[in-house]
């Protein structure tokens, strides 16, 4: 009984300073998701235009940033960046949190939007340029709202992948939720089990609406294939 | 005399693929003309070129050399407007190619509204025309997905007309469909003709062929081996090879 009022107790000492670090995650979450889409939309479809060295190009960037950790691309972002000395590359610890997670989730987008475009069917393009329709017509008008449906499924997982991948922007000091959490184990540190416990809650807590909200559409729209991760 | 609907002038075209040792020679010179009201049926066996030749007509398929030219405008030269002209050349394909996240009728205004600049109102009334014509008013609300074949091809069909075309190109445009459902898409098309459509039709309905063509003409291996009136050339054909095709197929 004793121990029950005790964690109540935690509860409530801890609750302002973590659902301040779950607003912090969540803006940083919800910046860097609009604009890693917005930029993983407009090199997605870059990609698919045809030609040759804008693809090789975007494909080289997606090599970059798939192919090393978040942690190191935050770090780089954060620690290297400023050191060359360059005015406009002096990142606040937030603003290197959002462009980092943005051009992390640019990476994943980019793959699922170019693949959605490849998936619609050549035909649908061919009908819409036998009728006289130009061919950014047709991507606007017959392609894209096709692909677009296409995506909904693989986008929901990503997001769910961004929003688990704030944590790590702990490290540079950013009172996101899992950072908040730190703080209150060393306040606490007798009961680091349970603070855990009630972060990884607060987590689940933003990230199951999505992972719901994905499995719907992908019953819905059907799905182009898994991100990998 | 006036100047044919549609000319073809020693029109060739090759492909290659790295996954093939061997280049397609898709067309090999080919020259043929198509009169205005005219209706030309193209047979021949698979991979002759059938495709290909109708693909080349809206420019839909380069070309590597020869000349194309439709209603006084050449398909082949850079400098035309290939999709003002593709506006008046209606395509049908195998598959309809519907497009499928909008209802029959927005397929059918779409085009109307971004090609042809029409206003909503004016290009739904036009549509509706339309589906009553192709024999299904009832249809505009429906997704391609809650349509039979049949009526998909009826709607692709409308689709095509709304824009107009002076010329229609069907290309195997009921190989897809249930059997039962031929004979209707093939009816719209025979009424199509009797209106004076100039049409060019790849098409392996020799009932078809006989009834409703003009012109029959057979292609083998990117070449026309045979031209004829279709009477003459089911009962008549000249050249071997066609002799030998109708002898599979019929
Ligand atoms: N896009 C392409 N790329 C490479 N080769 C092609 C392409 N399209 C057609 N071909 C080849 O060109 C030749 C002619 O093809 P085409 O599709 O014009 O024939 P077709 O007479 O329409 O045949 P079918 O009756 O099977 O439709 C074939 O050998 C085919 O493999
Ligand atoms: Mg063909």
């Amino acid at each position: 009984m004793d121990s029950i009022i005790d964690k109540i107790g935690i509860v409530q000492a801890l609750w302002p300073s973590l659902v301040k670090g779950l607003w912090m995650t969540f803006q940083i979450s919800i910046l860097a998701i609009l604009l890693g889409s917005i930029l993983g939309f407009c090199l997605g479809v870059a990609k698919t235009l045809g030609y040759f060295v804008l693809e090789k190009l975007i494909n080289g960037y997606l090599h970059l940033l798939r192919g090393s950790p978040y942690l190191v691309q935050l770090y780089i972002i954060f620690f290297v960046l400023p050191s060359l000395g360059i005015s406009w590359l002096q990142f606040d610890g937030y603003t290197a949190a959002v462009v980092s997670l943005s051009l992390y989730t640019s990476s994943y987008v980019t793959e699922i939007v170019a693949s959605a475009i490849f998936a619609v069917p050549n035909g649908q393009s061919e009908a819409a340029r036998s009728v006289g329709m130009t061919r950014s017509q047709t991507y606007r008008y017959v392609v894209i709202p096709q692909a677009l449906k296409l995506t909904i499924p693989p986008m929901a997982s990503v997001y769910v992948i961004v929003i688990k991948s704030t944590a790590v922007l702990s490290v540079i000091g950013i009172s996101e939720l899992t950072r908040q959490g730190e703080v209150a184990i060393m306040r606490m540190p007798g009961d680091i089990m349970f603070i855990y416990c009630l972060i990884a809650l607060f987590y689940f807590l933003y990230c199951y609406p999505v992972l719901r909200f994905s499995k719907w559409a992908e019953g819905k729209f059907g799905s182009v294939g898994d991100v990998d991760h | 005399m006036s100047e044919p609907m549609i000319m073809i002038d020693a029109v060739s075209k090759t492909y290659h693929l790295k996954s093939r040792p061997e280049p397609v020679r898709a067309l090999d010179n080919v020259s043929n003309h198509v009169d205005s009201g005219e209706v030309v049926v193209v047979i021949g066996p698979s991979g002759s070129g059938k495709s290909t030749l109708l693909r080349s007509l809206n420019g839909l398929q380069e070309v590597d050399s020869g000349k194309i030219v439709i209603d006084g405008v050449e398909v082949t030269d850079k400098k035309t407007d290939i999709n003002k002209l593709r506006a008046k050349v209606g395509m049908v394909f195998q598959h309809f190619n519907l497009f499928q996240h909008k209802t029959a009728l927005e397929n059918i205004v779409m085009p109307q509204v971004i090609v042809a600049k029409r206003t909503r109102e004016e290009a739904e009334e036009i549509a509706n025309d339309l589906l009553a014509k192709v024999g299904i008013p009832d249809r505009g609300n429906n997704y391609p997905s809650m349509l039979s074949g049949g009526q998909q091809q009826r709607v692709a069909i409308a689709r095509s007309l709304a824009m107009k075309p002076k010329v229609m190109l069907f290309d195997e445009a009921t190989s897809a469909l249930d059997p039962e459902t031929v004979g209707g898409v093939l009816e719209l098309m025979r009424q199509l003709a009797a209106d004076g459509m100039t049409m060019a039709v790849v098409t392996h309905e020799m009932g078809f062929a006989r009834e409703a063509a003009d012109r029959v003409i057979f292609m083998d291996e990117g070449r026309v081996i045979e031209e004829n009136t279709p009477n003459n050339f089911f009962d008549n054909p000249q050249s071997d090879r066609a002799q030998d095709f109708l002898r599979q197929i019929l």
